[in-house]
């Protein structure tokens, strides 16, 4: 039988809920929004986080992402003209809710974005630089295959239920380290981090 | 370190880390030995044919309908299968059973043994699930998912065009973040753009337009051309009313390349092979008159 594969879903409501929820950093936190009455303003930050990992990661047209999102193509227009410096100066000027328009949302919602794509970016480029220094001192393959399998991962990785099956089928001395996920101890902060507890587990299973 | 930081880096570093040259075999007759490299030897430079396609590089094959893009990517994929190197083949334009049809005859046609070799291909099939066509990370997703579970080293899209059909407007954000994506991934690539018949042969959208050739490794252009002239009678040594197909390299940034324009021929299998240059068929035909 010859092999067909269908899609490996990537969910937008995962990633446009990290944005929104660096937007809300930007904005001081839960407790600041509360302090200064700013609940409302919510469904339009979420509204342009969507329509910004849309344009941004899906590669989505302004028409697509109207349609998606039940809103006008003005509106998508003003999302993505918005100037995300003037925006941060306006809101440390304590704006109020009636100048909270769509493009203030939109540069709010830029703003997160880089800063979410900065950090995968890095989380990427650390996993390929590890990649290539384990491939070239030849370094155990598990290592190797781990750190592919891993990529795109979010990290802290809070459960073993996120790892097993990105492990699953890797054979490290005989071991599947989609079962040695399960045994590891939870948070995991960094890539480096994983290859450490696996390494150890690996060790204490081989001697055990 | 940040990413800004590791962006940076010298010349003499990025060396190391520079993969080796050599060909891959595409199983196309004539096309490897279109590449070649150039070593010093006693002082002097020798030619040495690559005998593929370089290594690691991403390839934009291009071309009007019925040049025999698909044709050559189908061969490609079960050359490389045969070798023992798995390939994914990212179907966008024709459903995976049509495209198993295809790689089957290709591989028959060949000689090369189908049942020996075809679990070593692994069809994505992005022409029946629209997720796959429409959302690049879910493709990426996918990919990422079928190169490290099944370790391949190759990869073929037919085609890149199908990925901003109805949006050109991302064509060029699109093939960018594939090419960077196979780059990372240390694939052989080739993807297949169309190329419309309103594009002239010799200009820029020949190469693929929408800036495909100027983000890729290289290009491959097809052309296929209906003899009505005399001029065209005398330079291709068909006779009018009949179809000539012609095959040059447009540029490739990884190694040297024939820069002729040569006959291409599809033989009854449906096999692709690569024939004489232009300037070669002159020469044999003035001979062939004296």
């Amino acid at each position: 039988m010859m092999v067909v594969v269908g899609p490996v879903r990537e969910d937008p409501n995962k990633l446009a809920m990290k944005v929104f929820m660096k937007a809300l950093e930007i904005l001081g936190g839960p407790r600041k929004l509360i302090e200064y009455r700013r609940l409302t303003w919510l469904p339009s930050l979420m509204t342009a986080c969507y329509a910004v990992v849309l344009k941004e990661f899906y590669h989505k047209t302004t028409d697509d992402i109207a349609r998606e999102l039940g809103i006008s193509e003005g509106t998508v227009r003003n999302i993505m003209a918005s100037d995300e410096e003037a925006v941060m100066k306006k809101i440390k000027g304590e704006l109020t809710e009636e100048e909270f328009k769509t493009h203030v949302a939109g540069g709010l919602a830029k703003l997160a974005w880089r800063e979410v794509k900065r950090r995968v970016d890095e989380h990427t480029a650390f996993i390929e630089s590890s990649r290539e220094a384990l491939e070239a001192v030849e370094g155990p393959m598990w290592a190797v295959r781990t750190l592919m399998a891993i990529k795109g991962t979010d990290f802290p990785i809070e459960r073993a239920e996120a790892l097993e099956e990105k492990l699953r089928g890797i054979k490290a001395y005989g071991f599947d380290l989609g079962e040695v996920a399960r045994e590891l101890e939870y948070p995991i902060r960094t890539p480096a981090e994983l290859l450490r507890k696996l390494s150890a587990k690996l060790k204490e299973k081989r001697g055990a | 370190m940040s990413v800004v930081e590791r962006a940076i880096e010298t010349a003499a570093k990025a060396y190391l880390r520079a993969p080796k040259l050599f060909g891959v075999p595409t199983g196309i007759e004539g096309l490897d030995d279109m590449f070649f490299t150039v070593e010093v030897e006693d002082g002097r430079p020798v030619k040495k044919p690559l005998g593929g396609i370089p290594y690691r590089s991403v390839l934009n094959l291009t071309g009007v309908p019925d040049t025999g893009k698909s044709l050559m990517v189908e061969q490609f994929a079960v050359t490389q299968a045969s070798l023992g190197y798995p390939v994914c083949f990212v179907t966008v334009e024709s459903p995976a059973n049509f495209v198993a049809g295809g790689l089957k005859k290709r591989a028959e046609a060949m000689g090369i043994d189908w049942e020996e070799s075809k679990e070593r291909i692994i069809l994505v099939d992005a022409a029946s699930y629209r997720e796959l066509r429409e959302e690049l990370p879910t493709l990426l997703k996918t990919l990422a998912h079928v190169i490290s579970e099944y370790d391949v080293k190759n990869s073929v899209v037919d085609s890149i065009t199908g990925l901003f059909e109805a949006r050109e407007v991302m064509a060029r954000s699109i093939v960018r973040e594939v090419f960077n994506f196979l780059k990372k991934w240390g694939q052989t690539a080739i993807l297949i753009s169309q190329k419309r018949s309103a594009h002239g042969a010799e200009t820029a959208e020949a190469a693929g337009g929408y800036a495909v050739s100027h983000i890729l490794d290289g290009t491959i252009v097809l052309n296929k051309e209906l003899i009505t002239t005399r001029w065209q009678e005398q330079l291709y040594g068909s006779p009018i009313g009949g179809v000539v197909r012609t095959i040059r390299i447009d540029g490739c940034r990884m190694t040297g390349h024939d820069t002729s324009t040569h006959l291409l021929y599809i033989t009854e299998l449906g096999l692709v092979k690569v024939g004489p240059s232009l300037e070669e068929l002159r020469r044999r035909m003035r001979g062939g008159g004296e």
